[in-house]
């Protein structure tokens, strides 16, 4: 294998091109196929419903008017589903395994009828009566009793002793900061087609990890993971939500198998809030500790927060403080309490972007109170190594990423006093902070197809990857285009399949970097092999130019593949890879009102190379636009007495609108990072919202002199 | 959604008859939100009469009125001639509302006929004296934050979300029905709504039967026309019911306040008109018209505001936004 | 409006190499013949080519339908992306619904189906309208404009081309919606019509130049998760107003630019 970290020579080029979608046209003509466009005959409509309290057991179910309604082929319950291996998050009572109810809302029966309105007619008809047990709904008084997370990878980090750094501290900042529940929201409600083929299932399903849901859905029901096919080549939208296999997907495989028909299932939008994981409401107790000179000498972040109660995933929200700063005393802690909820899950920037608005805006609180300027404060603390463990940085961009953004965005026009700028009825205020996200490669494999016409090559690379927005088809258009030096309308990109060669998935940030690293290789592979076989060819010797056509013919091949298994460098765990990113955002508060409107923003982000500038800046607009909906509007609020959400639609859990949104600028600093892996590519996807939250809260105390510490700041906040 | 006969109405009587005869039959106009509440098992009618292809659509001048006809669309509403020349206040409070795509579907009738947005409404696993009379109000001890503050009862604690009636309420508006026996009769808009009393399944003052034909608003309040304001204040910037509303009209002569009409959505179950702030600004000389003597006026109204739990924040904030909607009505001619 | 990208490549994914396939051997025609021709006119001209086929064996389909069960059957005739249907449906039927489950028009997507996101939004009688709100019976009469129908014969509309070359999706879920919406926007421009941030609402004008402010606030009934807002205004802004802009373009002089709020 070519020890390269990129082709050269090449005609065709491709990476960190602009290239437009190679999927556009399909998204723009709406023949782009998610999961419950594909047709499938004879399909069977399913509708899940739902319980009504948050604890206790089912003790009744009166379904007799719906198996008797119109069109009715089905109605599955606890009593008569099919005997299942619950796993994961397919926790026995969502798949219907067992009488118990974990929380509101939890999956209870599966109607399935010859039309979706029959279906869903049906649905309403049927009782359940509940032996109901105490639910753990109220959030703040059990908050009180909340004990050490039992998680290991929660437990108690310290370093040095931060009580007595911090007692000794000369400028101190002690300040809780909030954050709510918060829902995925896809634009495309979970859905699934589900169809047997004997012992064979195949399910069209928005998967992020193509490989794991396969896996998830074999575990479930007794299979060999080759009995299970996985489809998903368009995705819409995942954020986290679509990680994991959650109960919607294997009832439907399970009504497939109970009506002997393929079977559609959509969650509706209100079932979305408590089916597919939430993040946790999060309670984030903030202490920092600085010298006169803004040397920062202790940090302690202690999270207090909520798991369910059928696993213990706690999102890391104190990640961030063990690594941002150089600061020799610091502890991290988590204190959980059980509720009955669906369990959290990752959201997008999982842990960093809750964690980086209570460590962003303490250090604006206490760069304020020691009257500096934020951005010099926080390249005072800057670390020159990663203080979490110790380890060299492959390569560290916060500070070309500030210095980039205030000078992109004014910054030195700012006051550092609040109050000082007006604008007719609003006040204007501007915030930074900065954020980050580990950037990782995982194991992937992939295979390329050659065929050859004369001295046309076609090819094809296949790969049970994902692309939920991302632009995964894209990228490794590019990548191979380039690489095997074919323009790229010669490229087939097959992935969204569990038939391919297994990849990683598309979360935390992984996606990008596996995926296109495993493309390169195979790419590369098919060139070293094909020189290999060619008589003419003096053996590997990339990066020369190559003709894959020349060398097919040659080697007298009409057809080629080759597969490789790509693993991530073995260097790149003995050093610490992140990507990172500074925000700066400009908001105008309407000082009667206090409706906030983030005017600008700037975003600066340094994530090694980026294949394609383009969606890659896209990504960073969608992570800005998610950190303007924490920071603004996204909040989803228990009712503490039954624990049922009061925010189950699109009307009440608010995410950001168009006219939410003013102007975004991005750009990415250049970063060659020769160790995280071959390609140097870090991820985006997570990176984007992290800091978002804080900057615009930053700004909204530089406007109004009012420091919110819970979110989301809506207007009565301000009042 | 339970099964329904669906047929389109032809004439008015016979349609009218139709839904008083059967109790569980709803006219069909828009469908935006009757269809919404039939998703949610809200709304459960046997029988949907189309009436949107009565001739009831146009917006025309008769005498001293403009008349809207009920199944005139809200945007064909907000955007004639004879409103946005007339009755601007009344073209921004439609458009503040919903999104191009809805108010391209609703009508005006639906639109007066929404009901209210409460969580618990529309949940139907919650109690809710509304949707089920009797079986209690989820919103009096659970999350209120976007409830009444004014004229709310120990059954129902909701507010009316739609803007245009709160524009309607400021222009004396006068809505037009006609029932089943052919009899038609005018209500005065601060009649139309109603308070929810003891019996807050009832929005209105309609009886079984009868139909909105049209909206008629007296030209006499074109007169402030120049000077009138409709201001929504919400949790995002567009697409999303108010927190609180304001409708501010003024009709200056002479340099000084002719007449004032003043009306709060989104803090009551009908909209609420503001006569205390009115009868307080009515005759003031526009020199005399400052920040001071605007508070004033706004907290002679809002001195009667029985927030709940969660909706303190409401009685600042209309208190702030009627000040702002009167500048912004106002214009040029405060100095302040 | 497609000379603004000279830059497009296009290719296809598995699937859509396979739904193409399908298509094309119906029309009779090679995929080979299509490849490499890596403009979007051309690789447009078969996916439309498609969709015309499509929609056309949707109303075969179609005739065929009766509901099963007492349910209240509706006769409907209404045109869909200018083709003549009459069909008998449930009454509960959504026009949502019967494009996705019995016309095989699945562009239009169910993001809500209650009316709060804009994702199944298509003109009716050349107006944007939300096909979850509406009921097929209610279409008697109508026509109906889905995103398989929106571009003229061969030639993708330019609202489409806008959103590959300003990369105004990410997932696509939301797109179909926002370019239907869009294209809704434009004629209600054309027509002088008013949204809430308009700042004068007496002043008429026959036809109306859109701020980008206005832009967001007439597009803000479609909700993208995605965060593609202001690619898809820079894309509503280049067809609205003529004007080609780089898609990559950096601001910086943002005084003036967000100098609009208006609420
Ligand atoms: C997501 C969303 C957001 C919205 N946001 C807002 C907002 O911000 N502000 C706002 O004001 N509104 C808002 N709306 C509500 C919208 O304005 C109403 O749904 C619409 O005006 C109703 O009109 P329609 O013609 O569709 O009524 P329909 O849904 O057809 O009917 C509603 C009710 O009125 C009855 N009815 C209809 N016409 C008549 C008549 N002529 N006489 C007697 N009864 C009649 C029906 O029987 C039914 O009970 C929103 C709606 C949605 C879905
Ligand atoms: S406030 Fe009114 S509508 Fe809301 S739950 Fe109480 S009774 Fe029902
Ligand atoms: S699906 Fe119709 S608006 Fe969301
Ligand atoms: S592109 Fe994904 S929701 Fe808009």
């Amino acid at each position: 294998m070519s020890e390269e970290k990129t082709v050269k020579n090449r005609k065709n080029k491709f990476i960190g091109e602009n290239v437009n979608r190679i999927d556009g046209i399909f998204k723009v003509t709406g023949t782009a196929r998610f999961a419950t466009d594909w047709p499938v005959a004879n399909v069977a409509y399913a509708v899940i419903a739902k319980a009504a309290t948050a604890a206790g057991t089912i003790s009744g179910i009166d379904s007799a008017a719906a198996e008797k309604a119109p069109g009715v082929i089905g109605v599955i319950t606890h009593k008569n589903a099919p005997k299942l291996t619950p796993a994961g998050n397919l926790s026995g009572g969502s798949v219907l395994q067992d009488a118990k109810i974990e929380f509101f809302g939890q999956h209870s029966a599966v109607v399935v009828a010859e039309t979706f309105e029959q279906a869903q007619a049906a649905a309403e008809m049927i009782k359940f009566t509940y032996a109901k047990a105490e639910a753990r709904v109220n959030f703040d008084e059990l908050i009180k009793t909340a004990q050490k997370s039992p998680s290991p990878a929660r437990a108690d980090v310290v370093r040095g002793d931060f009580e007595k750094a911090y007692s000794a501290a000369e400028h101190k900042l002690d300040a809780v900061y909030e954050t709510p529940i918060e829902h995925h929201q896809p634009m495309e409600p979970h859905s699934t087609i589900a169809m047997w083929e004997g012992d064979n299932l195949t399910i069209y399903n928005p998967s992020q990890v193509v490989m794991g849901m396969r896996g998830a859905m074999a575990t479930v029901f007794g299979l060999k993971p080759e009995q299970v096919r996985v489809i998903t080549p368009h995705i819409g939208g995942g954020f986290g939500a679509k990680g994991g296999a959650w109960g919607n997907t294997a009832l439907a495989a399970m009504a497939a198998k109970v009506v002997k028909r393929p079977v559609k299932l959509a969650l509706t939008r209100q079932q979305m809030v408590n089916s597919v994981g939430l993040r946790q409401k999060n309670v984030q107790r903030m202490r920092l500790g600085a010298d006169a000179t803004g040397k920062l000498a202790a940090i302690a972040h202690e999270t207090s927060t909520h798991t369910g109660t059928t696993s213990q995933f706690v999102e890391g929200c104190g990640d961030v403080s063990a690594m941002t700063y150089a600061v020799p005393n610091s502890l991290i802690s988590y204190k959980t309490t059980a509720m009955n909820v669906i369990s959290p899950t990752f959201v997008r920037g999982p842990g960093k972007a809750p964690g980086s608005f209570a460590l962003e805006c303490a250090i604006d609180e206490l760069a304020y109170s020691l009257k500096m300027d934020p951005i010099e404060f926080r390249l005072k603390n800057e670390p020159d190594k990663d203080p979490a463990n110790g380890r060299p940085w492959s390569s560290r961009s916060v500070v070309e990423c500030l210095r980039r953004g205030s000078e992109m965005f004014g910054w030195k026009n700012r006051k550092m006093e609040p109050r000082q700028v007006r604008n007719g009825e609003f006040l204007v205020g501007s915030g930074v902070a900065v954020g980050s996200y580990p950037a990782r490669q995982q194991g992937t494999s992939a295979i390329a197809k050659l065929t050859r016409k004369g001295t046309d090559v076609e090819a094809t690379v296949e790969l049970a990857a994902s692309d939920l927005g991302t632009g995964t088809h894209t990228i490794l258009a590019q990548i191979a285009a380039e690489t095997l030096d074919l323009p790229i309308s010669r490229i087939s990109v097959k992935i969204g399949d569990s038939s391919l060669p297994p990849a990683a998935g598309s979360v935390g940030s992984v996606g990008a970097a596996s995926f296109s690293n495993a493309v390169s290789e195979v790419c590369l592979q098919c060139i070293s092999e094909l020189q290999a076989r060619s008589p003419k060819s003096s053996g590997p010797s990339d990066p020369v130019p190559v003709n894959v056509a020349e060398l097919m013919s040659e080697a007298n091949l009409t057809e080629f593949q080759t597969r490789v298994d790509a693993r991530p460098p073995a260097q790149a765990g003995q050093y610490s890879s992140h990507s990172f990113n500074a925000n700066f955002a400009e908001v105008w508060v309407n000082e009667q009102t206090g409706m906030i409107r983030v005017n600008r923003m700037v975003a600066v982000t340094g994530a090694g190379r980026i294949l394609n500038p383009k969606t890659t800046r896209s990504q960073i607009l969608g992570g800005c636009i998610w950190g303007i909906g924490m920071a603004l509007h996204e909040e989803s609020i228990l009712d503490p007495r039954w624990g049922n959400f009061v925010t189950r639609t699109f009307a009440d859990y608010h995410i950001p609108v168009n006219l939410d949104i003013g102007t975004i600028d991005v750009a990415f600093v250049a970063e060659e990072d020769k160790i995280v892996n071959k390609l140097g590519v870090k991820g985006v996807g997570e990176v984007g919202i992290v800091g978002v939250a804080a900057a615009v809260a930053n700004a909204v105390f530089n406007a109004t002199g009012k420091r919110i510490r819970k979110l989301p700041i809506t207007p009565d906040k301000l009042m | 959604m339970r099964p329904f006969k669906y047929t389109r109405a032809t004439d008015v009587a016979a349609a009218a008859k139709t839904v008083s005869t059967n109790r569980e039959a709803a006219f069909l106009a828009g469908g935006t939100n009757l269809l919404d509440l039939m998703k949610e098992g809200v709304a459960k009618p046997s029988e949907l009469v189309d009436i949107s292809g009565l001739a009831f659509s146009k917006i025309r001048s008769s005498g001293n009125v403009i008349s809207i006809g009920s199944t005139a669309k809200n945007s064909d509403t907000a955007n004639h001639a004879l409103i946005r020349r007339n009755f601007p206040m009344l073209s921004q409070a439609i458009l503040a509302g919903a999104s191009a795509q809805i108010r391209n579907m609703a009508t005006n009738g639906g639109n007066l006929m929404q009901r209210t947005r409460c969580t618990y409404f529309y949940d139907v696993n919650m109690p809710c004296n509304k949707r089920e009379p009797g079986s209690g109000c989820g919103a009096m001890e659970g999350i209120n934050k976007g409830h009444a503050i004014f004229g709310w009862s120990d059954k129902c604690i909701a507010t009316n979300p739609s803007d245009m009636s709160v524009a309607l309420m400021a222009l004396d508006a006068v809505v037009k029905v006609s029932g089943a026996d052919k009899k038609q009769r005018s209500i005065a808009f601060a009649d139309f709504h109603r308070l929810p009393g003891d019996t807050p399944e009832k929005d209105n003052t309609l009886e079984p039967g009868e139909m909105i034909t049209s909206i008629d608003i007296p030209m006499s309040s074109a007169g402030m026309a120049a000077n009138s304001y409709y201001l929504k204040v919400r949790d995002r910037a567009s697409y999303a019911f108010a927190l609180v509303s304001v409708a501010a009209a003024f009709e200056i002569k002479g340099g000084s306040v002719a007449k004032a009409r003043v009306a709060l959505g989104s803090v009551s179950h009908k909209p609420w008109r503001c006569d205390q702030a009115e009868k307080l600004l009515t005759g003031k000389s526009l020199k005399d018209l400052n920040d001071a003597s605007l508070r004033a006026a706004v907290d002679a109204e809002l001195m009667d505001a029985k927030p709940l739990e969660h909706n303190g924040y409401k009685v600042e904030l209309a208190r702030r936004a009627m000040v702002l909607a009167f500048k912004r009505a106002l214009k040029s001619e405060v100095v302040a | 409006m497609s000379d603004n990208f000279p830059e497009l490549v296009d290719e296809l994914t598995a699937d859509e190499a396979e739904l193409l396939e399908e298509v094309l051997s119906d029309l009779g025609e090679s995929r080979r013949k299509f490849i490499g021709q890596s403009s979007t006119a051309v690789l447009g001209a078969v996916v439309l080519q498609f969709l015309a086929k499509r929609t056309a064996l949707a109303g075969e389909e179609m005739a065929e339908f009766v509901p099963l069960g007492d349910e209240q059957a509706v006769k409907v005739s209404f045109r869909v992306n200018d083709a003549a249907k009459s069909v008998s449906v449930d009454s509960r039927m959504t026009l949502l619904d019967a494009l996705r489950e019995k016309l095989a028009l699945t562009g239009t997507k169910k993001g809500c189906d209650h009316g709060q996101c804009g994702a199944c939004t298509v003109m009716m009688d050349g107006r944007r309208v939300l096909s979850c709100l509406t009921l097929t019976a209610q279409c008697e009469g109508r026509s109906v404009t889905t995103i398989e129908g929106v571009a003229k014969g061969d030639v993708l509309h330019p609202m489409q081309t806008a959103f590959i070359k300003h990369d105004g999706f990410q997932c696509g879920f939301c797109t179909p919606g926002q370019i239907c919406s869009a294209i809704g926007l434009m004629h209600e421009a054309r027509n002088g019509e008013l949204s809430y941030v308009s700042k004068d609402m007496r002043k008429t004008a026959a036809s109306i130049t859109l701020s980008d402010e206005e832009i967001r606030e007439r597009m803000s009934g479609n909700l993208c998760r995605c965060g593609a807002y202001p690619n898809i205004v820079a894309a509503i802004r280049e067809v609205h107003t003529g004007k080609a802009t780089d898609p990559m373009a950096v601001i910086f002089d943002m005084s003036k630019e967000g100098s609009d709020a208006t609420v």
